[in-house]
């Protein structure tokens, strides 16, 4: 049977690059990408869980980083903003917040940036409803959502006419 | 905000689970979804010196249909697997609309039907709807497993049934009556409910009785979900829909809810009220088809 | 406002912004992403209690924790350190440190600190520290501490009222007493603050070879603290450096000198950098809140509704704020008229202690509940009138051919046309239509309501208005230092004095200088940030009051045209022609009327560098220019008390549209449409997007926002599940419609817009409801609007 331990070895894949690590239990996923790791992408704004700056994609998943222990993910799979981001120029979605000016101080934009990611992929065509449903979960101070909904319209509309669907 | 430390542990089996469970002590926590206790670690308000986490158990979070009609759910079913499995939303769709108004989708990913049940919330959803549903929860501990009714599993604020060294491990729930309704008040979407009622309706086919089932519960107005039985007895003995404002009168006098920041405990009797005739309302609808399943 | 020195196109273009890119890819580089090596982290003990004293603070315990390389008490502190000196000139002397010393005063406040290895072990490390404490009674209410005989933080001062005096412009009490009525009401607005979603940061490192001190951190007032700090520490400012990275969101709130003076003597106590980063429950406890207060407003009017005179009474609750109080005070003085005619003003105001977390200049300061007191009385004097509310206000405006219009406490509104917004505004919401929508929906049931709201926003600053609160003037005015360099490669550098904190200044400023210099902006690279050791700067530089457009584009429009002057004198040197025949444009000084004869900036660069000897006859070589800019509309207070406190005005027309659900009090904004004029707007997607964000703060103010403290001086509202912020889902698209008046008194015709919407935002909605709730005969009085508080007000018998 295993023991409780303070310290554990992890091995975990991150932006497609596997690492590994010994950390601390009480060390957070946040914690570990930001310190650790150097990701200083993911952002963190509450450590409880309800402002979403810290939101990352666990095994295909949006979470809470904040939420997570490192010594959790052993095995698992992560990206964070870096990983969603080309290695030259920005995806066509983050050219759609900048042409919208879809953030301000660009502290929730990477958390914003991921929840907008994994609604695009399950619902192409959303509507505002549902796209300001779907980033309900993530404080903006600065913008007051308007332009980042607008960003998510626009990249939405992009892909479908990419994708050279009718609309 | 950074915890208090803390040992580890992801066991692999729940044999080991359970055993870890009996050895670990007194100040022992077990980690599902996290995203309950894990706020409660960060801010120090719990202080486990030993965390189990039950992520590593393989096979905890089936959601199996079986053959009676109804649902057997690992306790480590996620909340957004809940909102979206076809056998729930067939088969118990309260428990689908329960889990859709939990949080936000990076919440619904990891918190677990278990995890909300252990942590007993009394403004939580999912435990009203699991009264409502009465569900069945089997424990299991290294001396063996039992099965308990959800209505007897919350004991009081944040309190359960379960004693030390034992785990959540399944919610049964049988197929669900007809007439369903959900109805609460939050601040925000995804936030607690200030005041909520989850109402369940039915009647044998062929019977002339509008409704011979009822079961009304309440969250967010109690130390835990709270049954309306005056007001169910009101439904099952007359035509429910003239005796909604009767029933809802029943249900608001029936709670003690809580005085806090968000609400007194004046107007979340007067939310139980407004909420019991809108989720009777709702389950009727359902009940006479009048309303997508 | 005079023309860009080179053909320039660039300002008002709604260019994309060149911050964005970096920051949707995550690679800002915020002061948590920053560390320097081998540095600590540190943890603050923070008090339990309102207000106590401190009777005994053991700290050898948490110091014998492996891991923990420092620890600082209060006592120590005040060994250690200077008193913080206050950012305004008060009459109350007392001595506050960075830690609390002998009491405590407010939940939260610092008692001792902590460096460790990590912040998690530094916060093992607090729970260690034994502390005796013997509570005192807590002093909430302000209006309870104002009075004789209340519990003062501060005994040595006798009271609790840092400020209280009467400020009387005109006849106010013949006015009233001519008026043919009079409107009373009593407003009071809770405590709330725009929380950015970065918290404060720092990292302090003490370099024991020179005795100096190196600081980064998101901090707003870089100038200001360089001085308290350097006051404190007891070195000259010229050992100080501090420098600040990209910062998440400000709004006012960055600005805790004490908690940079705490990590400086662990780092000079440590012997190494010591980082700290304050969290979540820290930020809403003990950061900083706008001021709650109560307003008792008299409004004397003539029958036909022309206002005669206005009486304020404002008592306003600053918290634990010995650093700037009565900044409020001043503020709310300095709009109290709000666009209208009103002949003859009187503000009586007291600024009150109490033992809660200390105030601050949070978004407005002060001018949001100054414009709901007013707006909302407005409302009240329509409804009383039985006059149409947009009528009102039409009739009292100030006019555009009125302008400039000095108030009477004043306050100079240079241009606008306040009654063509507000026609704009209805007209673009449809107001007619939505009033007939409401009328058929209240057959129905429905409970729809309309709000309007409008205000003036002031930009700039003029500190000498200080002189108000003791007397004399010691700081006056603003300014602000910017520096435009050419390199040898003719690409352009440029820097400021005021840190960004969102507002676009990367681009905007190289859109300013593009047009002064006749390039594109992506040929200039404004420098992220502050940075004491290479930022043009001064001590009154930094991010504050709405300064940008009114004294930052004067600082960058100066530094820009020396340059231009440069390169005019170096061409023309070497072309044998005067200055004056020469345009800047496309990268060259170009021969006017004969585009062929030119010289490109690298060749006038490399002149100016490498081949010195062909520079005119006494000029320096280089092409670099700083420049530091006041606003000449900033002057001493006169003898009558009148000052320009702030100094020119934008102004707004909020128009909203409501739904309550009238069985649970719910209210949902349907539409929120905007009526913008900032005067010349430099770049309108910044503009538009300070619309947005701002007018969704006060939107939070209005129905979600509360810092609720019990009787005990207890904060109830100490976390994000508490304390709501509005998300996505809140809040509908703020439509925005421009109008464009400029300034005649700033360089570029340009005024403020950061503070915007969050200035009329809660009184237009709280009007919303109040008109929604037209069968009840509802009087909205405070703030925020709950769905329980709107349910009380529907229900007989359940207030």
């Amino acid at each position: 049977m295993i023991e409780p331990a303070e310290r554990l070895s992890i091995r975990l894949t991150i932006n497609g690059r596997v690492v590994e690590r010994e950390v601390s239990a009480r060390r957070s996923l946040a914690d570990f990408l930001r310190e650790d790791l150097g990701l200083t992408g993911t952002h963190v704004g509450c450590e409880h869980g309800v402002c979403g700056a810290c939101t990352v994609f666990v095994d295909g998943k949006s979470a809470r980083s904040c939420l997570l222990f490192a010594v959790q993910l052993d095995g698992a799979t992560v990206t964070t903003i870096e990983g969603l981001t080309p290695p030259e120029g920005l995806s066509p979605l983050q050219q759609a917040f900048c042409a919208a000016h879809a953030m301000q101080c660009g502290f929730c934009t990477p958390g914003m940036v991921v929840a907008a990611t994994e609604l695009l992929e399950k619902n192409p065509s959303p509507s505002t409803e549902e796209i300001r449903e779907a980033l309900g979960g993530q404080l903006c101070m600065c913008t007051g959502y308007v332009n980042i909904v607008r960003a998510v319209t626009e990249a939405a509309a992009a892909r479908r006419g990419h994708a050279g669907v009718a609309e | 905000m950074k915890p208090a430390p803390f040992r580890y542990a992801r066991p692999r089996s729940l044999a080991d689970a359970v055993g870890l469970l009996a050895s670990a002590g007194d100040e022992v926590k077990i980690l599902a979804g996290g995203q309950s206790l894990v706020p409660m670690l960060n801010l120090r308000l719990a202080r486990p010196s030993v965390l189990i986490d039950l992520n590593g158990v393989p096979g905890l979070d089936q959601i199996t249909p079986g053959s009676d009609g109804g649902l057997a759910i690992g306790a480590l079913a996620r909340h957004a697997a809940l909102a979206s499995s076809a056998s729930v939303m067939e088969r118990a769709p309260l428990l689908a609309e329960a889990a859709r108004h939990v949080g936000h989708p990076a919440i619904r990913h990891r918190g677990t039907l278990g995890g909300s049940l252990a942590h007993a919330d009394p403004a939580a959803e999912l435990p009203a709807a699991l009264v409502a549903l009465g569900a069945e929860l089997v424990l299991r501990s290294r001396r063996g497993a039992r099965a308990i009714q959800a209505s007897e599993f919350f004991l009081g604020l944040m309190t359960t049934a379960l004693v030390p060294g034992e785990i959540l491990l399944e919610i049964r729930v049988a197929r669900q009556a007809q007439g369903w309704g959900f109805a609460e008040v939050a601040r925000r979407a995804g936030d607690f409910a200030l005041a909520g009622v989850v109402a369940l309706v039915d009647r044998a086919a062929g019977s002339s009785r509008r409704c011979e089932f009822a079961r009304l519960v309440g969250f967010g107005v109690g130390d835990r979900p709270v049954r309306f039985t005056a007001a169910e007895e009101i439904l099952t003995s007359g035509d429910p829909s003239a005796a909604l404002s009767r029933a809802a009168a029943a249900a608001a006098e029936a709670c003690d809810p809580p005085d806090d920041v968000h609400a007194s405990a004046e107007y979340r009797r007067h939310l139980v009220a407004v909420l019991t005739e809108q989720a009777v309302s709702q389950a009727l609808e359902r009940l006479d088809g009048a309303r997508p399943a | 406002m005079s023309e860009p020195a080179g053909a320039g196109h660039w300002v008002g273009a709604a260019l994309p912004l060149k911050e964005d890119v970096r920051l949707v890819a995550g690679r800002g580089r915020f002061i948590d992403d920053l560390g320097r090596h081998g540095q600590l982290h540190a943890a603050f003990l923070r008090s339990p209690h309102a207000h106590a004293r401190i009777v005994s603070v053991d700290t050898r315990a948490a110091a014998a924790l492996p891991g923990v390389a420092a620890v600082l008490t209060g006592a120590e502190a005040a060994r250690l350190s200077g008193p913080i000196r206050p950012l305004i000139p008060t009459t109350a002397a007392v001595s506050d440190y960075c830690l609390a010393v002998d009491r405590a005063r407010y939940v939260g406040e610092p008692v001792a600190a902590v460096a460790a290895a990590d912040r998690a072990t530094a916060e093992d490390a607090l729970e260690m520290i034994r502390v005796e404490y013997d509570p005192l009674p807590a002093v909430v209410d302000p209006e309870e501490a104002l009075k004789p005989g209340a519990t003062l933080l501060y005994p040595e001062l006798g009271t609790n009222v840092v400020w209280h005096d009467t400020l009387t412009y005109g006849d106010v009490d013949g006015a009233m007493a001519r008026a043919d009525g009079l409107l009373r009401e009593r407003f009071t607005i809770q405590r709330y603050a725009s929380t950015p979603l970065e918290t404060f940061g720092l990292i302090a490192a003490h370099d024991a070879g020179t005795d100096s001190f190196e600081f980064w951190t998101n901090d707003q007032r870089p100038g200001l603290t360089i001085s308290i700090l350097a006051a404190s520490l007891g070195v000259p400012q010229s050992r100080i450096r501090l420098s600040c990275p990209d910062i998440g969101g400000g709004f006012g709130n960055k600005r805790r000198p004490a908690y940079l003076l705490i990590c400086a003597l662990l780092s000079r106590k440590a012997g190494r950098p010591v980082k700290w980063i304050e969290d979540r429950i820290e930020n809403l406890t003990a950061l900083m809140h706008a001021c709650n207060g109560v307003i008792d407003v008299e409004l004397g009017y003539r029958a036909d509704g022309t206002l005669l005179a206005l009486s304020v009474r404002d008592v306003t609750d600053e918290g634990k704020n010995l650093v700037t109080p009565s900044q409020h005070n001043l503020i709310k003085l300095g709009n109290i008229a709000n666009g209208y005619r009103i002949p003859a003003i009187r503000y009586e105001a007291w600024s009150v202690l109490t033992t809660k977390c200390p105030s601050g200049a949070n978004r407005g300061i002060g001018k949001p509940f100054m414009c709901f007191a007013i707006e909302r009385s407005m409302a009240l004097l329509a409804r009383r009138l039985d006059l149409d509310p947009a009528e009102l206000r039409l009739r009292n405006y100030v006019t555009a051919d009125e302008m400039p219009y000095t108030t009477p406490p004043g306050a100079q509104y240079d241009s606008g046309d306040y009654p063509a917004t507000l026609r704009r505004a209805l007209g673009s919401f449809d107001y007619p239509g939505w009033r007939a929508e409401q009328a058929r929906a209240r057959r129905e049931g429905r409970l729809l309501g309309i709000g309007i709201a409008t205000s003036v926003e002031p930009a700039g600053t003029n500190l000498a208005s200080y002189e108000l609160l003791t007397g004399r003037r010691s700081v006056s005015g603003s300014a602000e230092a910017a520096m435009v360099r050419m390199e040898p490669d003719g690409q352009v550098r440029a820097s400021i004095g005021d840190p960004s904190s969102g507002q676009g200044y990367e681009t905007v400023i190289a859109q300013i200088v593009a047009d002064e210099l006749g390039l594109a902006p992506d040929a200039v690279a404004v420098a992220r940030g502050f940075d004491s050791a290479t930022t043009p700067w001064l001590y009154l530089s930094g991010n504050y009051s709405n300064k940008f457009s009114v004294t930052d584009v004067g600082a960058i429009v100066g530094a820009a045209r020396r340059v231009a002057d440069k390169l005019r004198r170096l061409a023309a040197h070497r072309l044998e022609i005067d200055p004056g025949d020469l345009e800047l444009r496309d990268g060259a000084a170009v021969v006017r009327g004969s585009p062929d004869r030119r010289l490109t900036y690298p060749e006038l660069a490399r002149t100016a560098y490498a081949d010195v000897l062909g520079l005119p006859p006494g000029e320096e070589p280089g092409l670099e220019a700083r420049f530091a800019y006041q606003n000449p509309l900033a002057a001493p207070v006169d003898a009558q008390r009148r000052v320009r406190s702030q100094l020119v005005f934008s102004n707004a027309a909020h128009c909203c549209l409501v739904e309550v659900n009238p069985r649970t009090g719910v209210v949902k904004l349907l539409k929120y449409l905007v009526a913008h004029d900032c005067g010349r707007e430099m770049n309108p997607l910044i503009v538009e997007g300070m619309v947005h964000g701002s007018t969704v703060h006060g939107i939070g103010a209005a129905l979600l926002e509360e810092f609720r403290y019990d009787a005990q001086g207890q904060l109830l509202t100490s976390t994000f599940l508490d304390y709501l912020k509005p998300t996505a889902t809140d809040v509908p698209a703020i439509e925005v419609e421009r109008l464009e008046h400029p300034s005649p008194f700033t360089p570029l015709g340009a005024k403020g817009v950061g503070e915007g919407g969050a200035i009329p935002g809660p009184a237009a909605v709280a009007n919303a409801v109040e008109d929604a709730l037209t069968p009840f005969g509802v009087t909205i009085r405070s703030l925020p609007i709950t769905p329980e508080r709107v349910w009380r007000w529907m229900t007989p018998g359940a207030a």
